[in-house]
Parts: C-alpha cells; sequence; structure tokens
C-alpha cells in the first residue's frame, strides 16, 4: 500500500500523466508550432508577398474597404499587420438591420492595396493554434478538455517533482540503450533540464482561458462581469448609437497618434458605431512593447477625433495576468527567444512522450505476452507520438497538392491532417509493436522531408532560390521542415535498434510504484 | 477510489472555487485586483487539494475536509453577497 509521500506522489503522477499524456502530447506539438503562426500562414500563401506598411496605413486602407462592404456594421474588429504579419484581417458585427448578407466571417486584405487578398484559401497557422487548446471539439468542450489536461499536467508536474529526489544530478545523467533506465533518463533530462518553462507554460496556459475556467471570483465582486472586463480586458464603456450620421474623421492619423502616446506600434482597432456621431475607434498597444500582453488602450470619438478614454497603468495583480499570458502566448519575443521557446516546446514533447513510454516499458515482461491495457496504451502510444507528426506533415503537404483555386480547399487541408492521422492510427494495427514505432518515425521523416521537395515543385519560392534571394521566411521554414525529419529519421534509427537489457541494478532512485 | 477522484477531481474544484470567491470578495484592495489575485491563485489551491486528496489515506477525512472547505466557503461568500 502507499506509505510515504514520495510514493503516493509517484503513483499520482503515473496515472496523471497516462491519463492526460495523449491530449497534452498533441498540445505540446501543436502549441510549439503556433509560436510560429504568422510565419506558418505566410509559407502557407506562397503567392502572396506582401509590402510591408505601418499601422497607421493599414488603418486607413481596411477603413476604405469596410465602408464599401460595412458601412452600418455594429462593430469592425480590425487585426493590423506587423513585421510578423503580412495581412490585415477584420471580424465584423454586421447590423442586424441590414439586408445585405456579410461578404465573409473573415476579412483578409493587403494591407497596401486595401483589396481582399489574393492567395489560397487555408486556415494557414490558425490550425494549429485552434487545435492546441480547442482539440477539434464544438466549443466549449475542447476548451474544457484542454484545461483539464493541463490541470493534470500542473498536478503531474508538482507530483513529478515530489517524487524526484536529485534534480541537480539528473542534468547530467543520461544513460544510453539501457531499456527502461534510458527511458528514465530521457524522461528526466527533458523534465528537468526545462523544468521552469513547463510549470510556466502550463500555469500560464491555465491563466489565458482563466475568465473560463474559474469565473466565480468576478461574481463575487461584480453584480455585472462585464464591468470586471472593462478593467482587465481594456473593453472599452459602451456607447450607444445616436442615430445621427456623422463621417468617420481620418483613422489613420487616430492610430498614428495612439502609437507616438504607447511609444510603440498599434496591434488592434476596433471601430464602434462607424458612421455614427457616437462612433468610438479604440487602438490597443502591439504585445511586442512589453512582457505584459495586455499593454494599454486609448478611445477616440469616431466623429470628432478627441480622445475619449485611455486606460491607466493596471494593479499589481491584472499585471501579473497579463504576463502570464504574454509568457505563454511569447509576442514579446524576438527571433532567438522565439527559436528557444520553440526549443523548449518540443521538449515538453519529448517528455510527455518519453514518460508515456516509460508506463509502458516499466510493465512489460520479457517474453511475456503484454497484457490488454499495456497493449492498448503501447498502440495508442504509437498512435500519438508516431502518427501526429505525419499528420502535421500531411497538413502542409496538402497545402502545396490541393490546387490553389478549387472551392472549399482550407477544408480539405485540415481534412487530410486528421485522415492522416486516422489512418497511421489504423494501420499500425497490422504490424509488430516494434516495427509500427520505427515505420511511423520513418513515414513521418519522410513526410516533413517531403514538404521543401513540394514547396519547390509546386511555387517560385523553393529552397535554393529562397536563399540566394534571401527570402529568409521561406528558407527558415524549409531548413526546419528538414530539421524535423531529420530528427524523426534519428528516432526511427533507434527506435529500430535491438536494445541489450543488462540488468544489473533494478532502478530504485525513481520507481514509479 | 471512485469516491476519492471525484472528491479531488470535482471537490477539489469546488473547494479551489469556493476559497477563491470568498477571497476576492474578504481581500480589502481594489475589487479588480483581489478578483484577479483570486483567479491567478485558484489553480495552484485546485492542485494542492486535488493531490492531497489522493494521497490522504483516510477518505473520510478527505470527504470532510475537502467538501467541508467548499460548502463553508461556498456559504460564506453566498451569504456576504455581491461586494457594494
Amino acid at each position: 500500500m502507499r506509505v510515504t509521500l514520495r510514493q503516493s506522489m509517484a503513483w499520482i503522477h503515473g496515472w496523471l500523466g497516462l491519463l492526460a499524456g495523449w491530449i497534452l502530447f498533441a498540445m505540446f506539438l501543436t502549441g510549439t508550432a503556433s509560436y510560429f503562426r504568422p510565419e506558418i500562414t505566410q509559407w502557407m500563401q506562397p503567392e502572396f508577398r506582401s509590402v510591408p506598411v505601418g499601422a497607421p496605413r493599414a488603418a486607413q486602407t481596411a477603413t476604405a474597404y469596410m465602408q464599401q462592404v460595412g458601412a452600418d456594421d455594429v462593430q469592425w474588429f480590425v487585426y493590423l499587420p506587423d513585421s510578423r504579419t503580412s495581412a490585415t484581417r477584420i471580424y465584423e458585427q454586421r447590423n442586424p438591420a441590414s439586408k445585405v448578407p456579410a461578404v465573409a466571417s473573415e476579412i483578409v486584405l493587403d494591407p497596401a492595396t486595401g483589396a481582399p487578398l489574393r492567395a489560397r484559401d487555408t486556415r494557414g497557422g490558425e490550425h494549429f493554434y485552434r487545435f492546441h487548446f480547442q482539440l477539434q471539439l464544438p466549443y466549449p468542450w475542447g476548451r474544457w478538455l484542454a484545461g483539464l489536461c493541463a490541470m493534470f499536467m500542473l498536478g503531474a508536474i508538482v507530483s513529478g517533482v515530489i517524487t524526484h529526489k536529485r534534480i541537480f544530478a539528473d542534468f547530467f545523467t543520461m544513460r544510453w540503450n539501457k531499456g527502461q533506465r534510458s527511458w528514465l533518463d530521457a524522461h528526466n533530462v527533458s523534465a528537468v533540464l526545462a523544468l521552469p518553462y513547463h510549470a510556466m507554460i502550463t500555469y500560464t496556459g491555465l491563466i489565458t482561458l482563466v475568465a473560463m475556467y474559474m469565473p466565480w471570483p468576478v461574481a463575487a465582486n461584480y453584480a455585472k462581469p462585464l464591468d470586471f472586463g472593462a478593467v482587465a480586458f481594456g473593453i472599452p464603456a459602451d456607447r450607444d448609437a445616436s442615430g445621427k450620421p456623422a463621417p468617420l474623421v481620418d483613422i489613420g492619423a487616430l492610430v498614428a497618434n495612439a502609437e507616438t502616446r504607447f511609444g510603440a506600434p498599434a496591434t488592434r482597432m476596433v471601430v464602434r458605431n462607424p458612421n455614427d456621431s457616437a462612433a468610438t475607434v479604440t487602438v490597443y498597444r502591439h504585445p511586442t512593447a512589453s512582457l505584459n500582453a495586455r499593454g494599454p488602450s486609448v478611445t477616440y470619438s469616431g466623429s470628432t477625433g478627441r480622445v475619449l478614454e485611455a486606460s491607466t497603468g493596471s494593479g499589481p495583480a491584472l499585471a501579473t495576468a497579463g504576463v502570464m499570458l504574454g509568457l505563454h502566448v511569447a509576442q514579446f519575443a524576438g527571433t532567438a527567444v522565439r527559436w528557444t521557446y520553440f526549443a523548449l516546446g518540443l521538449t515538453g514533447a519529448a517528455m510527455v512522450g518519453t514518460g508515456l513510454l516509460l508506463w509502458t516499458t516499466k510493465r512489460r515482461k520479457p517474453g511475456a505476452v503484454p497484457f490488454f491495457g499495456l497493449a492498448l496504451v503501447e498502440r495508442l502510444n504509437i498512435a500519438v507520438v508516431a502518427g501526429l507528426p505525419p499528420a502535421m506533415a500531411a497538413y502542409l503537404l496538402a497545402n502545396r497538392l490541393i490546387p490553389a483555386g478549387i472551392e472549399g480547399r482550407a477544408g480539405m487541408e485540415v481534412a487530410a491532417m486528421f485522415w492522416t492521422w486516422g489512418a497511421l492510427a489504423v494501420l499500425q494495427f497490422v504490424r509488430p509493436a516494434r516495427r509500427a514505432w520505427v515505420e511511423g518515425f520513418a513515414i513521418g521523416a519522410v513526410a516533413f522531408a517531403a514538404i521543401p521537395v513540394a514547396n519547390a515543385v509546386m511555387t517560385a519560392r523553393g529552397l535554393p532560390g529562397s536563399l540566394s534571394n534571401g527570402d529568409t521566411l521561406f528558407a527558415s521554414f524549409d531548413i526546419a521542415m528538414l530539421g524535423v525529419a531529420g530528427v524523426l529519421a534519428f528516432g526511427a534509427a533507434r527506435a529500430g535498434r535491438k536494445v541489450k537489457m543488462p540488468v544489473r541494478r533494478r532502478v530504485r532512485e525513481m520507481a514509479h510504484v | 477510489m471512485a469516491v476519492r477522484i471525484a472528491t479531488a477531481l470535482v471537490g477539489g474544484y469546488a473547494a479551489a472555487a469556493a476559497l477563491a470567491t470568498l477571497a476576492a470578495r474578504l481581500l480589502r484592495i481594489d475589487r479588480a485586483e483581489a478578483t484577479s489575485w483570486a483567479m491567478i491563485l485558484s489553480f495552484a489551491v485546485y492542485c494542492g487539494v486535488a493531490l492531497w486528496a489522493l494521497h490522504e489515506r483516510r477518505l473520510a477525512r478527505v470527504m470532510l475536509v475537502v467538501w467541508g472547505t467548499a460548502l463553508v466557503a461556498a456559504s460564506l461568500a453566498y451569504l456576504l453577497g455581491v461586494r457594494p
């Protein structure tokens, strides 16, 4: 029976990790990819080369377009381009009285011209990002499930640290080719090395959706929960339309003024009741300016251009929440920090993956037929750890192989990912488990290596050209794909090696009872 | 075991949510700040309560503490009402 704290924590750690592990692995991989969300989107629309313009100019062209298609809208939510995002994205809240249907749920414009973007229809990096916390499930169930898994992860981290008594020595401990002990070492190295990152990313991940997971404190202090949102998220006070028409002032000048006030670029603006005398324009500061992702905002009158309200600095708690959000989404990060985040995210996936493998390795008896639960876990491990990477590659390959002009292609790209994943998860059953590991990783390696090839064949921005033209984004993307292919090929090679099991001493330093 | 897991998972959440709500209501600082601190720290409380519920061997004690905390804190928060 469980006696000591360490033993009970080891037991808890094993079960928390197992139950949430598969989803956590997928959340880690897609979340890691999402650090490059705008870059993935740019890569997936190779025919579009942006002419960089400042946020004020983009705000002007966006306004000009919206005056044509949604002059009587209730609100325009305009996401302005920056150094990493090349297009302007607009969501409109239509006037319920309007007879004309909306042009699209999301309007994507070329910021330089204000014309709709002429590029292939794709979900781009947004797909990985959404999957990371919605798991392709209907709202709100995906978010709840992701939150539950994050909570399991938090519990697994705390119980894992308590279980673990030699945290410093494990920095330097990696014994290869020793079966279970190697998996334990790999699990410990990947977990301990990046422990601050894992703890941070898990807790801050919960904070990103705290208003959904833990809304009760708001109810204790606010009769109207929206009042908390106004203070916490910089949502300006509601100002109803007056019904008296009045033209909008030059919005580009307002955005330029806001940038001067912030001393930083603008990221987003919300135009409420355009072309009404009570119109407002709220401009938000770009998150690159600070660790705190919830920067200040300033609200102008849309008809006179006067400042109506400017959010003041927030107190320590709100600033803490903002910084936690900022640390999670990493929009403050420059190139070097962003790649560091990427590498740390991969250690997270490695930690979860090796932990899942450890669960099976320590229960397997040499020569014995695995019991049902063990066989099931092993097959699910293969389906997720070896199956997801090729599926993600399929999404990117589909982007190059599905003709650019056909209807509904964005959905087909997403379908390509899940059909590939499902097919691999089922097909592996016809192969012995060890071969299935090798072949799964090998398929992944081939699929990722095929991405730069498909890019070179199907577009004019292949790797040799992008290298010589200084097309940094495309060159980096293709090289990164080759790097991922290399890692998976290494995985396939290692999974194929016969492991000698010199059981000299039992692994006792961290027995997962 | 099922009762213990339910207590850790659901009871732990209820206790953490109730404690956070009560703390947000009682902290004598700006209401947005009090609300925000309570929300930020609630997950740590949940994690601690849930792990303890799985660790402590006496199930009756686990249930009493976890559900009792949830009930008492929630009742107090309810009786206090929304901050005026």
